[in-house]
């Protein structure tokens, strides 16, 4: 079942990704000027534009770089774990075992480590402090404590930030404690299904926080 | 007048009717009636068996003959008349203990071999009549029915082979002399503490076959050997022996003046469950690495130190298709109970309708900390089944391997055969033959505990196949050359060096066509085209016969990973890294061992570094926990104060 269920979620995410990104793409012409030559290397200019995203910029801070940073390991580490446990099952139906679980395990703790410094670099940033839906603010007669206007997909990613956050312990918890000899072969069983399908909500949340970051960098770029 | 067509119409129609009564008639008469035995009425008392007697007359077989005190020539019962009277011996004789050299029988998962082993001659080889895969059949090693049970009938409950007319010329008249070796229900079932199993073995070593059974009674005796009387001895006629030194040797049963009592019938002690220590007679063994000979120093099985007998797992009913217990039993047992009389069977219970774990008081495992992928790679037994894993192997002793409880026994605990163990290797496929066409099912490669025997034994090699030599040819020519200065005085093997068996081989190529070989400690030697010996190491031909075993099982307490999961994800865990003994009678081969990893289909890289992670398994663990502590940290803060916002909007402070 979490074989299918898996495969169903990623297919409609990805797909989803796909036709958010046509509707909404930021214009080439405004991303890389209207007077670009060869524009047949587009592709190109695209990926070159979502490596640099991968750089620290030069006038970043120390606590910026440091961010920066992390952030990209995260990515890598995700990235590693995405692969390593999830293609085993989706491709061959099999546990993972092997060296993918040894890629596996050896990836998880600094992922571990880097979501929870992302938890407190980000936390404060991702508060849901504007004025996101104005209807219920009228029923509330909330007060919020910005009065700046929220900017495309802000409240998708700081949502899908904290479901990141709040799926990985669950994700962490779970398999940590199947590690030790407190639970017996039926709670071992419901730790691990825990452990799937809160990764797999994880990757899919993890996923299109990705994918909106990248939109509004890209967004923020084109001129 | 009828048509041509309706003519045959009521021809078929006729015809019809007279073949399915006569069909009805012969199914009806192809079943057998039970007999008064066969059928349980529900008790589960004793049935006293105070019966007669029986034996058959020698002069017309189907005449059977009540056996009393008065008799002038005392006879043998024969227990295939005198239990046969109320119990389908035919039926019995079918079972597994009975059927191994019948090819129509599924061999099942390989199991434990004979072992024809002659330090003289440098050999030992596993054979059997059930087609396992690395053993030899009988005739392979040109041993005839009648020799089989010369050799190994000191180990067998009787009938099968040992029952059949022999077709050797040779061993025709001695049948006549020894009789047949029938179904023997005492060796089983007799719960007499006097009744005696290695009398039984001795008989048997005297060809003794008619008189075996009587012979372990308690109330009998019988004397002489039919091994030392002529081809043309009559038994029935002993008085016709006139040789003076052959008088003595006749086999002569006594009964005891009490054995009968007022009605000449006598009085047998046999409970449908057959006692433990019946069983132990043939299915013992011994450690003798840790404890050398002492049982008194090595733990029984958990389960029959917990109550429990062997016949409580190991059942049957009346076709006595005794349950072995493996998993995946089921494919080739007609046994209703196979499937729930496994380990998992016993103690976890089977899918069906109603719980049936906690079979016989077995606790239900919790197995705290064990993944579940354990219970996918491993069996039951490879944790808590045999010695707790050292870093090299042990030599075990079996009873039937080394005739344990007979009389006079060589003890020594270098006498061959040696087998090795435990060595925790992959399970082989279950064999579902059918009509004498092998076929393994269920590929189980899951992980458990063998014993091992190195095949040593001198062969040919003809395209490529590896075939061993008739014994006869090799103890007359290879047992000249190995001088008996080179005999180990404690029955285990000569000190062979290359230069013997180069000389051994020289002369067996004198003698046969194709070209000898010698196999030994995994390897294969023979000459090469330039005539100097040459070896070929790990040879498939010379591949170990392994068979998994499950007693004795350790308690709980003991079994692997009770401690940490480092008790065998370690980097010099035994189970994975341990030495195998590498078991040889060549001088330079004698200390060699191999790896433990090479019998588990395993990647000896992937195992090492797997087991290497677990080094960093406790940094893990609290780098883990303590970023989940950090993001519940964050996830309370942030979620409180989101609550306190919720807060004010409800009591409209904004």
């Amino acid at each position: 079942m979490f074989r299918g269920l898996s495969i169903a979620a990623f297919v409609i995410v990805f797909v989803g990704v796909l036709v958010h990104l046509i509707i909404s793409r930021p214009r080439a012409d405004r991303l890389f000027g209207a007077d670009r030559r060869a524009r047949v290397l587009d592709p190109l200019r695209v990926l070159v534009f979502l490596l640099t995203l991968l750089f620290i910029p030069q006038k970043s801070t120390l606590a910026g770089a440091l961010r920066r940073l992390i952030c990209l390991l995260a990515l890598l580490c995700f990235v590693v774990l995405f692969v390593t446990g999830f293609f085993p099952r989706l491709f061959f139906g099999e546990v993972i075992s092997g060296y993918w679980l040894m890629l596996h395990a050896t990836a998880a703790p600094v992922f571990a480590v880097c979501v929870a410094l992302l938890a407190v670099m980000w936390a404060h940033n991702c508060r849901l402090d504007k004025n996101y839906w104005p209807w219920l603010k009228r029923v509330l007669q909330l007060q919020t404590t910005s009065q700046a206007e929220p900017e495309k997909h802000e409240l998708a990613r700081k949502i899908t930030f904290w479901l990141v956050i709040f799926l990985a312990l669950p994700v962490m918890s779970s398999i940590v404690l199947s590690m030790f000899a407190l639970f017996g072969t039926y709670w071992q069983e419901l730790l691990a299904q825990l452990h799937r399908y809160c990764a797999l909500g994880l990757a899919l949340a993890a996923i299109v926080h990705i994918y909106l970051m990248i939109l509004t960098e890209a967004k923020r770029t084109a001129v | 007048m009828l048509t041509p067509d309706k003519t045959f119409a009521k021809g078929w129609t006729l015809g019809y009717f007279v073949g399915l009564l006569g069909f009805a008639a012969f199914a009806a008469g192809g079943e057998p009636e039970p007999k008064l035995g066969d059928v349980s009425d529900g008790s589960r008392s004793i049935a006293v068996h105070a019966i007669p007697l029986l034996a058959a007359d020698p002069l017309e077989e189907e005449n059977v003959l009540k056996i009393t005190p008065e008799d002038e020539l005392l006879l043998p019962f024969s227990t295939r008349l005198t239990c046969g009277d109320c119990h389908s011996y035919e039926i019995i004789g079918q079972g597994w203990h009975f059927n191994a050299a019948d090819p129509n029988v599924p061999p099942g998962r390989p199991g434990e071999p004979w072992i024809l082993a002659e330090a003289r001659i440098a050999t030992q080889i596993p054979v059997s009549y059930r087609a396992w895969p690395g053993s030899f059949r009988p005739a392979e090693v040109g041993l005839t029915a009648w020799q089989f049970i010369q050799h190994f009938g000191r180990h067998m409950p009787g009938g099968g082979i040992a029952e059949k007319e022999v077709t050797d010329p040779d061993a025709i008249m001695r049948q006549f002399v020894s009789g047949r070796l029938e179904n023997n229900c005492l060796q089983c079932h007799s719960a007499d503490p006097a009744y005696d199993q290695a009398e039984y073995a001795s008989q048997v070593v005297r060809q003794n076959y008619r008189w075996a059974a009587t012979g372990a009674c308690s109330f009998a005796s019988v004397s002489g050997s039919a091994v030392k009387m002529e081809d043309t001895y009559d038994p029935m006629m002993p008085e016709m022996v006139t040789d003076p030194e052959l008088i003595p040797h006749r086999p002569t049963v006594t009964y005891g003046q009490s054995a009968f009592d007022h009605k000449n019938q006598v009085f047998f002690d046999v409970p449908a469950e057959a006692p433990a220590e019946r069983c132990y007679f043939c299915h013992s063994h011994i450690d003798v690495t840790e404890d050398g000979q002492n049982e008194w120093a090595m733990d029984e099985d958990v389960h029959l130190t917990a109550g429990m007998t062997c016949t409580d797992c190991h059942r049957e009913g009346l076709q006595h298709q005794t349950i072995r217990g493996y998993e995946g039993e089921d494919i080739v047992s007609e046994n209703p109970l196979v499937a729930t009389s496994t380990c998992e069977g016993c103690h976890l219970g089977t899918d069906s309708s109603a719980p049936q774990a906690g079979r016989l008081g077995a606790p239900v495992p919790d197995h705290p900390g064990i993944p579940p992928i354990h219970f996918e790679k491993l069996t039951c037994t490879a944790c808590h089944s045999g010695p707790w894993p050292s870093p090299a192997t042990h030599r075990g002793k079996t009873s039937r391997a080394h005739a344990l409880g007979m009389h006079n026994v060589n003890t020594s605990p270098d006498v061959l055969p040696h087998i090795v163990y435990p060595v925790f290797a992959s399970q082989q496929p279950i064999g579902a033959g059918y009509l004498r066409t092998l076929y393994a099912v269920r590929p189980d490669a899951k992980i458990g505990p063998h014993k091992l025997i190195w095949p040593a034994f001198w062969g040919t090699v003809r395209e490529g196949k590896v075939t061993p030599m008739p014994l006869e040819t090799v103890r007359a020519v290879v047992g000249k050359i190995i001088a008996a200065e080179k005999l180990s005085p404690s029955g285990g093997w000569p000190r062979l060096t290359e230069q013997d068996v180069t000389e051994a081989l020289a002369a067996l190529q004198k003698e046969i066509e194709d070209k000898p070989v010698y196999v030994c400690g995994g390897n294969l030697y023979q000459f090469d085209s330039s005539g100097q010996l040459s070896v070929e190491k790990e040879h498939p031909a010379a591949r170990p016969y392994l068979w998994p075993f499950a007693h004795n099982v350790r308690p709980a307490a003991q079994s692997l990973g009770v401690r940490r999961c480092e008790d065998c994800h370690d980097t010099d865990a035994p189970f994975f890294f341990g030495k195998v003994a590498v078991d040889s009678p060549l001088d330079r081969e004698r200390e060699s061992a191999t790896k433990m990893i090479k019998f588990q289909d395993i990647s000896a890289l992937y195992a090492w570094a797997f087991a290497f992670s677990f080094v960093f398994r406790p940094w893990l663990k609290v780098v883990v926990l303590g970023s989940c502590a950090i993001i519940a940290a964050v996830l309370l803060l942030y979620g409180l104060r989101a609550l306190a916002c919720v807060a004010r909007a409800l009591v409209g402070q904004g």
